[in-house]
């Protein structure tokens, strides 16, 4: 029953790491497809992780910490990727409605 | 067309040698004399239940020290040829500050640094006894460092500080090999402390101490390459 449930979410898990590659290919620019790779791609890991606490339950710790370090990591390292490449003026698509960080930094250069 | 021609017949090519590698390898179920001397004889003459450490760190520790004089040079030819190279190119440009990283990318490296330094000493310490030593150890030093590096461009790392520790580790190191020459079976060997019991933290004689000095020493050195990879800090000179 345990390798059941461990089973199930070790698929649910890659059903996500899968979405995130979809996500890679399929979005429009590069943000787009960085948030695709990040949330789903955490989200996989987690339920992975999380499966392999039901297959080895004495792991669990362990798979914690890693859960958190991927959680902690992962958003971070892509937040400061977007930035990166908003700094360099990547286009955004075409579409992109709203753009909050050109707003803010009009915001705080008219302050000045 | 014929570049297409080529291409067909390279894919074959390769698929015939990878295809020849598949189908003639055939699983060692036992293994060959030399590992069989090692897997017998770490846990029982050394005391460490990781035989590659004990290998790293005894049998082949001299080797070891070699690598360790190679990424010495590597360090000191990246640093010699960045500096070289940046020096006239600052002074041409003269830049803008770099970029302050954002508050998010700041607080995460400081929640994160601590842990990936306790991760580098757990793997340190635990090198004769699970996968793990002094060199990986040392990488996840410098990684902690460039998470701090990333984080805080302007932050200025004491470069004297971490050469002096780098050269004293090494030499505590050669010291280790020497007193293993005078006290126990040659140079590097790890019987000169005791040998404990098998699989405590505190065992297997020397060679958690050669893997401490070895983490540190690697640490420092690839600290000092990877600040050797930033650009010239512009106006430092003003500042100070």
């Amino acid at each position: 029953m345990m390798e059941m449930i461990g089973s199930i979410l070790v698929l649910l898990g890659a059903v996500f790491h899968f979405s995130a590659g979809l996500g890679m290919l399929r979005m429009p620019d590069a943000y787009t497809r960085m948030q695709a790779g990040t949330k789903a791609s955490t989200l996989g890991n987690t339920l992975v992780l999380a499966g392999l606490a039901f297959y080895h339950p004495s792991w669990s710790l362990k798979l914690l910490i890693i859960v958190y370090f991927v959680l902690m990591t992962n958003p971070i390292s892509s937040h400061a990727l977007a930035r990166a490449a908003y700094s360099i003026r990547i286009p955004l698509a075409g579409n992109t409605g709203i753009d909050a960080l050109r707003d803010e930094q009009q915001d705080l250069r008219s302050e000045t | 067309m014929t570049h297409r021609i080529f291409v067909v017949i390279a894919i074959v090519l390769f698929g015939i040698v990878f295809g020849s590698v598949a189908t003639s390898y055939t699983e060692q179920h036992s293994l060959r004399p030399l590992a069989e001397g090692y897997v017998k004889l770490v846990p029982q003459k050394l005391g460490a239940p990781n035989v590659i450490t004990g290998i790293l760190l005894t049998y082949r520790a001299f080797d070891t020290l070699g690598e360790v004089a190679v990424l010495f040079m590597v360090g000191a030819g990246v640093v010699l040829v960045l500096s070289a190279g940046r020096r006239p190119r600052a002074a041409a440009h003269s830049p803008e500050d770099p970029r302050p990283s954002s508050e998010i990318v700041q607080t995460g490296a400081q929640v994160l640094s601590p842990l990936v330094a306790i991760f580098a000493a757990y793997i340190i310490m635990n090198g004769h006894l699970s996968a793990g030593g002094g060199f990986q150890g040392g990488a996840v030093i410098a990684s902690c460092v460039l998470l701090v590096l990333l984080a805080y461009p302007q932050y200025q790392l004491n470069i004297e500080f971490l050469s002096i520790t780098e050269s004293v580790a090494g030499a505590l190191f050669v010291l280790a090999g020497i007193a293993g020459l005078i006290l126990a079976g040659g140079f590097l060997d790890n019987r000169i402390l005791p040998l404990g019991q098998f699989g405590a933290f505190f065992s297997a004689g020397a060679i958690p101490v050669l893997s401490i000095l070895l983490g540190v020493k690697v640490g420092c050195e690839l600290s000092v390459i990877l600040d050797g990879f930033r650009p010239e800090p512009v106006g430092q000179k003003d500042k100070v």
